[in-house]
């Protein structure tokens, strides 16, 4: 965890400013870091509640969200690993959970006894080679996702902003399953990340 | 946590996973599976980072003015309260998604036999779509030749079992459809266990299979 930094790993610390602030929540529950984060991520975590395209959710939910989503910051900051994630990564994982969770418990259909997060835990392990990669792809991925093709960056604003799955998608785009599959799949492979020799087996029995 | 798993989810799975569209039964699945597999666990995290760079780069809404103070206010009222720990406690041995799906049951999920050498606990996941179950193969059991009426996810929690086309041991997930038939068998050298998630009742492949599976019936809960 964040407070028992291995001096082995400190040259791959990350240094943003905004993990650095986070850090400083979860050690020593910095309110004037908490204030700058707040000032940060909560446009940015309202714009990801606009975006979405769930059914049931509505513009009055917006703030609801961030308001959910940065008093969960606050508690878990203190689980937050610099060295594993950015701290906009791994806020952004949690307005995820906050936005399902949330859709869930207004839906009639679903009771669910668990929270989204609980599907989310972390196993405290790394290499460090691992983490050297995770820095690169992290550095490079901005640069790769502007870059894409407009048909491949679509597909991919409309998952993870709108929350559609890949069949809404299909339907919504009038294209068929398996197109929307390989164009996430180009563009996963164009941004480098994912590459593993050992899945091609796999994609060839995908319809 | 880190056995060698051969068979993992397709990317588009967990690409819905990390994007958070995947429905509660898979992602339940998908889960169990991440416990066990770290090269998942490393794809999770860049296709997190991809989730996170959109989010980062649209349009910042400015917010209610009022909103910081808020929030400022619910958290003094929590760090009155009891501080927020962790309950991660470990029931089993299971991945921490199963467990605790078996804590928030107030009934806790009974097995029960479903073959000489199967049985089958099924667990609450509040869901209605998916039978989420855990399955039971004793040591060296042969579990009848069967199709599937839709879809069915596995991932092996302990042991291993073979079927006509693989081995699967510990963290492997396994998606079966309408159409692939096998018959499951459980490794000699101890019991089996998995967690499943079926959408439809297998269909008995056997000549009296027809009188069976009409009682075969799954229960979401």
């Amino acid at each position: 965890m964040a407070a028992q930094s291995n001096p082995l790993q400190s040259s791959v610390k990350r240094s943003d400013q905004w993990s650095n602030l986070l850090v400083a929540v979860g050690e020593t529950r910095d309110r004037a870091a908490f204030a700058d984060l707040f000032k940060h991520y909560a446009p940015l975590i309202k714009s990801f509640a606009q975006a979405s395209r769930h059914e049931g959710w509505f513009p009055g939910l917006n703030e609801d969200l961030v308001q959910e989503v940065m008093i969960k910051v606050w508690q878990k900051a203190a689980g937050y690993n610099p060295e594993k994630a950015s701290a906009t990564t791994w806020i952004y994982t949690v307005a995820r959970n906050c936005r399902i969770d949330m859709l869930r418990r207004k839906s009639n259909t679903q009771h669910l006894p668990l929270e989204n997060e609980d599907y989310w835990h972390e196993p405290d392990e790394e290499t460090p080679t691992l983490l050297l990669q995770q820095k690169r792809s992290e550095e490079k991925l901005r640069e790769s996702l502007a870059q894409l093709p407009k048909e491949q960056d679509e597909i991919l604003r409309k998952v993870y902003l709108e929350g559609k799955s890949h069949a809404e998608t299909s339907e919504e785009l009038g294209l068929p399953l398996g197109t929307v599959k390989s164009r996430v799949r180009l563009a996963l492979q164009k941004m480098q990340i994912l590459v593993p020799a050992e899945f091609q087996d796999e994609l060839t029995h995908e319809q | 946590m880190n056995s060698k798993t051969v068979h993992h989810p397709e990317t588009s799975m967990l690409l819905e996973f990390s994007a958070g569209t995947l429905e509660t039964a898979a992602s339940i699945c998908v889960s169990a599976h991440l416990h066990f597999c770290a090269h998942c666990r490393d794809s999770l995290l860049r296709l997190d980072q991809v989730g996170s760079k959109l989010m980062e780069d649209s349009q910042a809404e400015p917010v209610d003015e009022a909103l910081f103070a808020s929030v400022m206010e619910r958290i003094d009222r929590l760090e009155d309260g009891a501080s927020e720990s962790d309950k991660y406690s470990q029931v089993g041995d299971y991945p921490p998604s199963v467990n605790k799906l078996i804590e928030a049951d107030d009934n806790p999920p009974l097995w029960r036999r479903l073959s000489g050498s199967v049985d089958v606990a099924s667990l609450k996941t509040g869901q209605k779509k998916f039978e989420v179950a855990l399955h039971r193969i004793c040591a060296g059991g042969k579990t009848p030749k069967h199709d599937h009426g839709g879809l069915e996810y596995t991932v092996v929690l302990k042991g291993s079992f073979s079927d006509e086309r693989s081995v699967y041991s510990e963290g492997d997930f396994i998606l079966r459809k309408p159409g692939d038939t096998h018959q499951p068998m459980g490794a000699q050298n101890g019991e089996c266990i998995c967690l499943s998630a079926q959408s439809a009742p297998i269909k008995l492949s056997s000549p009296l299979g027809f009188i069976m599976n009409n009682l075969l019936r799954i229960n979401p809960r």
